[in-house]
């Protein structure tokens, strides 16, 4: 079990490596360079900028270098712990980021937790009744979740929890309470501008959810090995719990490594729709902006959310699953 | 702009006291522009800034700042104004006190509360006249030596005084300083390619003098991104090789993970960008939050040095707390009463929606005007590489046909309203260079003029579908590029195409990014694109007409030509047409002409060439803004020109005579 | 079984034939190929039938869109901006008509700028069926004017109402279809083909190929998908024309779509392998491919069923969140997701829901994607 430890986390280490250079490949696609993107922006805005010293501040940023010794420079220093600089906010990045990292690692923790818990009983629910009414019920609520792109319905739910329950439009908390001190007050705004994204962010995931977990539990629950424990009288709740249920849960925990990718990009998205204090917004910004080691940074962030995710979900399943654990023994 | 100072006397002149009007006609102008409204509040509207030799006497402490003064932590009020503050007259004086809200789309648009704040050395009253501000006076020397009166006791919001000291460190340890040139020189400060000469005369008097006369000086310095001349000397000494300690600058560069002392020293020096909590300011207000945020805190400044008639020292208003938002969540959050003061990120197709909310949520809605020449426009690519085009686009007549073929009543009736004005690309009526035919040449909606034009051009052959054929047999698909991040902009590129299918012309939208949008267009690869009009159609004949002739290589319908003026002949490819060669001759002549009166003929000429020649094809301009205002705010005016420069948006109306009844 | 049973002794000679010979519809069923087996068990199912009729009849209407819409795609009605659906009536002051609508009076609110509709319900105009409407070029080539459903004479049909240039809603949708539905078409056979191919490979062989295709696959998911399609729709080449666009945007998002399935088929081959029947195949001798082929892959067809009907929607979806970035479809293209992205605005959401209609299909053909999955998934299930 520590050999299988040791040879994922090495893995891991790796595979964030290759990420990192495709991240920073993936934002030097766009044509042009944050100075660009930064002339244009002000000139739509009729303010002006001097050619020259634009000329001075490409060189200020290093932005006249070869490519791989600007990426040499980003992941060195991504290694110390230093997330390189914005060019945007004229920052240190994580002197720009602040809480954000935190703010979003716990809205996707939260989001995570609201997959799970409602999924689970839904599905085990829908596969022991299937085609029940309650069963479509489900599938249909489900459906509606997936169905529905998630920034239309952000607004659309925005706008209808400040018609009914007066909540302030948009941001984790009412804007009165940002600077404030964590009080009940705060706590209480935050919970309720929270379910909105929670929900938005989760739908679709828990939908996928209910629907894998059901269709996996379908599959056991056809074995012969049901039906043997089913012929020997074994009450229908113990028969479901020993074994079909174990078994429909391996996949269910493997999937922590689709479903986190899934949470983490829809909340940038819907993060930027409603204006959370998370990564998503500046993430957006940033990309647009090609404001590149703050782009870059995030997106690492993101990425290292979901490789630990894969981990954690490869480690439960080996705990759960033994073959996985000894791989098997390839044989040919 | 100020008609005067520029005289051939020499005199000291009398503009800076706002004695002679070349640009009396705006009043009306403003009124003009402002159709939509019937009654004006002229006494709300005029807005005076008057001299007073000596403070009132009688004053009343912001409250809050009376407990500091009290416990002896901030001086009296009498102490933190200048000895000659500036005396604000307005239809209703306030009261001190209480906080607004407003929302931006990004937090580096924190900057935009300098432009609102619009504390200047000079700046536009709402005549759009140049008036001394934090300046006592200005003297102006045959249009090339200025002469800058600061006024005694000034200080900067920490309380350390703003002197002639501020102007020497910009000039001397920055403008003229070798390491700084190497970062980019200081364009903006030179004439002809020379920078000004700069002397210290007292304490408060600083003179700049350029060889030749330099006309556009005020405007930048009242523009809503202005040439700030002068910088907090105290604050950035300790960044300054000159005055700091090695090591500790040594330590600051370090900490701050800048290249050098210069990187660092701009770093700090965010004047405009506004995001430096510590550095001291003239504005009304100080943002006291680190950059980024979600909400800034804008707290008064108490040393402002404005005051209003009754001797209250401005700005009225405590706070400004600006809460930073997605700009596509503003429109609802305003309608939802969340902000008491907005028009950024508010459209014209959200004012429904806004006056929804008005009773429930305590506000209104005005309606304010751009000043924009067109709030969109074509621009035909006069240097596009493809050579059949090329003639074809460089021919008059296919310009004009292309604008007669254009519904601009339709255009202004589905997207505004009909509220907005059909027009060329020009001057708004009622400003002073205004002529009607600028407005309406080439302008009207005439099929059968089009269709005649195009046949003369030699577009008479048609295909089966009813489409144009080019000489050499292509049909004639026009391609127009476009930033298409408005949804407006897309919708009357759909308007325009029904009718120039209409006239044989097959129009297709593609849309790019901003940036890649100007490159297309230097590289000639693109045939036509859209953008904003004149950024100033509110110009005066002092006014620089660099928008109207080719002279940058950012101009969408000539770039090689604009590159070419841009660099002296050293880039792009040399004027070619006729009409636009006189433009640049003009352009030169303006920039050296004595007087204004000659400036102004020479605003005709390029004006009445413009609209001959349709070298940019206007659409609609006047559109309306909305501006939300809390109904327990005052002094904002119903009606107002919501302008980038001149006007700074709100700053035009002084923001800091601003107040909140009740509370 | 307390009455006995007489003795009973057939006189007739023992014949094997006839006691395994099979009726006609034994027969049929016995050497029906798994296809027909399936066939026979989807029909059962009847809501996967209903799905896969609905989804037959939408992607058959993008054939022949321009003959659906009851107007033309660049059509719009300046007169009518913003207004509401009209409803079809049968009934005129208590009497049975043939089908009409009440034509619509405008008038403006001068205080909030609003258009106003009401209905003029004195005048009835009649619909018109397979008629002669605003001129199309069909599929661009052929000039028409046929429509099976056409306004009234000098009268309006806006079913959903009309958008901001007046055009209507209902024909805009007709004409979006045409490009949404074939977004997922596409991208799900990119990335069904790479999926299915590497993820077997990797779950059947196992080992160093094994630990490849996990690698890329789990740095291919662990890239948040959003930024890498904005990356890569940006960096499309800015020439390239419309079509051209759509088809690279539909590339991407299988390019990004296929390690879920990869991932899927993987961990149920990882299991399969070591059942009994591989086991004996492999024994017997047969080729990796042939076993992965007929012995393993019907296994979890249903599961890819599944995971593809999933992911059709997920595409569909996909295009309208590129959209909505400014990236990938944009006006003048008609797509859902180019309306929904139009109406993502709070006017839409308080003032004219009626542009929220491009959900409607979206969530109808995702529905029906699911059921008809649903029904493929248990007729293709060898168990049941």
């Amino acid at each position: 079990m520590i050999s299988f430890l040791l040879r994922r986390l090495a893995t891991m280490v790796l595979t964030l490596l290759v990420i990192s250079v495709l991240v920073f490949a993936i934002i030097q696609l766009p044509e042009g360079d944050y100075l660009s993107t930064y002339i244009a922006d002000l000139e739509a805005q009729g303010e002006s900028v001097d050619p020259a010293k634009i000329e001075a501040l490409r060189q200020r940023y290093g932005l006249d270098r070869p490519l791989y010794e600007q990426y040499g420079v980003w992941v060195l220093g991504l290694a110390q712990g230093d997330l390189g600089y914005s060019f945007e906010h004229d920052k240190p990045v994580s002197d720009v980021v602040g809480d954000r990292l935190w703010l979003s690692l716990i809205l996707n923790l939260i989001t995570v937790m609201f997959v799970y818990v409602v999924s689970f009983p839904i599905g085990v629910y829908s596969a022991t009744n299937k085609y029940s009414i309650a069963d479509y019920g489900f599938t249909l609520v489900g459906f509606l979740g997936i169905a529905i792109p998630n920034f239309l319905l952000a607004l659309i739910m925005l706008y209808f929890a400040n018609v009914w329950f007066g909540t302030s439009i948009g941001g984790l908390m009412d804007p009165k309470f940002i600077d404030e001190p964590w009080s009940w007050a705060k706590l209480l705004s935050v919970l309720e501008h929270l379910w909105v994204p929670v929900l938005v962010i989760g739908l679709s995931g828990t939908a996928g959810m209910i629907r894998r977990l059901r269709a996996n539990l379908l599959d056991e629950l056809n074995k012969q090995y049901v039906v043997t424990g089913r012929a020997k009288g074994l009450p229908e709740g113990r028969l479901l719990r020993k074994y079909p249920l174990r078994m429909a849960l391996n996949p269910f925990i493997s999937d922590i490594g689709s479903l986190l990718p899934e949470i983490v990009s829809g909340s940038v998205i819907v993060s930027a729709v409603m204006s959370l204090p998370t990564t998503g917004p500046m993430l957006l910004d940033s990309l647009q902006s090609q404001d590149m080691y703050l782009a870059g940074s995030f997106l690492m962030f993101l990425a290292l959310l979901t490789v630990v995710g894969m981990f954690l979900s490869d480690v439960l399943l080996a705990v759960l699953d033994p073959r996985i654990r000894l791989e098997g023994g390839v044989r040919r | 702009m100020r008609g005067t100072g520029t005289d051939q006397t020499g005199a000291r002149t009398e503009g800076a006291r706002g004695a002679r009007c070349p640009a009396s006609a705006l009043v009306r102008c403003l009124s003009d522009i402002a159709r939509f409204a019937v009654s004006v509040r002229p006494t709300l509207l005029a807005l005076l800034l008057v001299h007073l030799v000596a403070a009132p006497l009688h004053a009343g402490e912001p409250p809050l700042l009376a407990a500091d003064v009290a416990a002896g932590k901030l001086p009296a009020m009498a102490a933190r104004l200048p000895q000659e503050p500036l005396v604000v007259d307005m239809a209703e004086p306030g009261r001190h006190g209480g906080s607004i809200e407003t929302l931006l789309g990004r937090a580096k648009d924190i900057r935009l509360m300098v432009v609102y704040g619009y504390s200047r050395l000079v700046g536009y009253d709402e005549k759009l006249q140049i008036r001394p501000d934090i300046l006592r006076d200005i003297e102006v020397k045959e249009g090339r030596e200025f002469t800058l009166h600061l006024r005694r006791g000034h200080k900067w919001s920490d309380g350390q005084p703003f002197t002639a000291e501020d102007f020497r460190y910009f000039f001397e340890d920055m403008a003229f300083n070798q390491e700084f040139a190497k970062q980019g020189p200081f364009a903006e400060l030179m004439v002809d390619g020379k920078l000004p000469t700069f002397a210290v005369i007292d304490e408060v008097t600083v003179r700049i003098a350029w060889e030749q006369p330099n006309p556009t000086f005020l405007a930048q310095l009242a523009s809503a991104q202005p040439l700030y001349i002068y910088r907090p000397a105290h604050y950035l000494k300790q960044f300054h090789a000159k005055h700091a300690a090695p090591d500790e600058l040594g330590k600051l560069v370090k900490k701050a993970k800048a290249k050098d002392w210069v990187g660092l020293h701009y770093k700090k020096d965010h004047q405009y960008q506004n995001d430096n909590p510590e550095m001291p300011t003239l504005d009304p207000w100080i943002n006291t939050t680190e950059s980024p945020a979600d909400r800034y805190v804008l707290v008064r400044n108490p040393y402002f040095h404005r005051v209003d008639r009754n001797g209250l020292q401005l700005p009225y208003l405590d706070r400004v707390v600006v809460n930073i938002a997605n700009g596509k969540l503003i429109p609802a959050k305003v309608g939802a009463g969340e902000a008491d003061l907005q028009a950024r990120n508010l459209d014209f197709k959200n004012y429904t929606i806004l006056k929804q909310g008005e009773k429930r949520n305590g506000y209104r809605v005005h309606l304010w005007k751009s000043g924009k020449g067109s709030q969109l426009a074509l621009y035909p690519n006069l240097n596009v590489k493809d050579p059949v085009w090329r003639v074809l686009v460089r021919d008059a007549r296919f310009r004009r046909a292309l604008s007669l073929a254009i519904d601009r009543h339709e255009i202004n009736e589905v997207v505004f309203f009909g509220l907005g004005i059909e027009s060329n690309n020009t001057v708004l009526p009622g400003t002073p260079l205004f002529k009607p035919e600028y407005q309406s040449q080439w302008a009207r909606f005439d099929l059968e003029a089009a269709n005649r034009l195009l046949d003369e051009a030699g577009l008479s052959v048609r295909d089966s579908e009813g489409i144009r054929l080019l000489p050499d047999g292509r049909p004639l698909e026009i391609i127009v590029e476009t930033a298409g991040e408005d949804l407006n902009e897309t919708d009357i590129l759909e308007l325009i195409r029904d009718s120039w299918y209409a006239a044989g012309i097959k129009l297709f939208t593609k849309p790019f990014r901003r940036e890649t949008l100007r490159s297309r267009a230097s590289a000639g690869e693109t045939l036509m694109s859209t953008w904003f009009g004149l950024e100033n159609g509110i110009a005066t004949a002092d006014a620089s007409p660099v928008e109207l002739a080719p002279t940058g290589d950012d101009q969408l319908n000539w770039p090689l030509w604009g590159l070419h003026t841009m660099t002296n002949g050293k880039g792009g490819e040399p004027v070619e047409d006729a009409a636009a060669k006189r433009l640049v001759e003009l352009y030169a002549a303006w920039a050296h002409a004595p007087g204004t009166a000659e400036r102004e003929g020479i605003w005709a000429q390029m004006l009445k060439i413009n609209a001959e020649q349709v070298f940019t094809i206007g659409l609609i301009c006047g559109v309306p803004q909305p501006v939300v205002a809390s109904n327990r705010l005052h002094n904002v005016p119903s009606q107002g020109l919501f302008n980038w420069n001149p006007g700074a948006y709100f700053g035009l109306y002084r923001p800091d005579t601003f107040w909140l009844e009740g509370e | 079984m307390t009455a006995t049973m007489p003795h009973f002794v057939s006189k007739a000679p023992f014949a094997p034939e006839a006691v395994e010979a099979m009726s006609a519809a034994q027969e049929r069923y016995y050497l029906a190929s798994q296809w027909r087996l399936m066939w026979w068990k989807f029909k059962r199912h009847r809501l996967a039938v209903i799905a896969g009729v609905l989804l037959l009849a939408s992607y058959g209407s993008t054939l022949v869109t321009e003959l659906v819409a009851p107007y033309a795609l660049g059509s719009r009605n300046t007169d009518f901006i913003f207004a509401p659906p009209q409803p079809i009536r049968l009934f005129h002051e208590g009497r049975l008509q043939t089908p009409f609508v009440y034509p619509l009076r405008y008038k403006l609110d001068m205080e909030t700028l609003k258009r106003d509709y009401s209905e003029d319900r004195s005048r009835p105009q009649r619909l018109r069926f397979f008629c002669s409407g605003d001129k199309y070029r069909f599929w661009g080539l052929v000039e028409g004017r046929f429509h099976v459903i056409c306004p009234p004479e000098g009268g309006t049909l806006f079913l959903f109402g009309t958008d901001r240039l007046g055009r209507d809603v209902l024909s805009r949708l007709v004409y979006g279809a045409r490009i949404s539905l074939t977004v997922g078409l596409i991208g799900i056979a990119v990335s069904f083909l790479l999926g299915i191919s590497i993820g077997g490979m990797a779950g059947y062989f196992g080992g160093w190929i094994d630990a490849c295709v996990q690698r890329v696959t789990e740095i291919l998911r662990s890239l948040p998908v959003l930024p890498i399609w904005m990356a890569l729709s940006a960096a499309l080449p800015v020439t390239w024309s419309p079509v051209l666009v759509y088809f690279g945007i539909t590339i991407i998002l299988g390019l990004l779509d296929w390690p879920g399935l990869a991932r899927a088929v993987r961990s149920k081959l990882l299991a399969l392998r070591e059942e009994d029947y591989a086991l004996a195949a492999r024994l017997m001798g047969a080729r990796p491919s042939h076993i992965i082929r007929k012995h393993l892959l019907p296994n979890f067809m249903s599961h890819l069923i599944a995971s593809a009907t999933l992911s059709i929607p997920g595409m569909i979806l996909g295009e309208t969140a590129l959209s909505f970035l400014g990236l990938g479809l944009r006006p003048p293209i008609t797509s859902w997701g180019v309306m929904l992205a139009e109406a993502q605005n709070i006017e839409a959401v308080a003032l004219y829901p009626w542009l929220l209609w491009p959900m409607v299909p979206v969530i109808v053909i995702v529905l029906a994607f699911n059921f008809f999955g649903d029904g493929l998934r248990d007729a293709a299930d060898p168990y049941h």
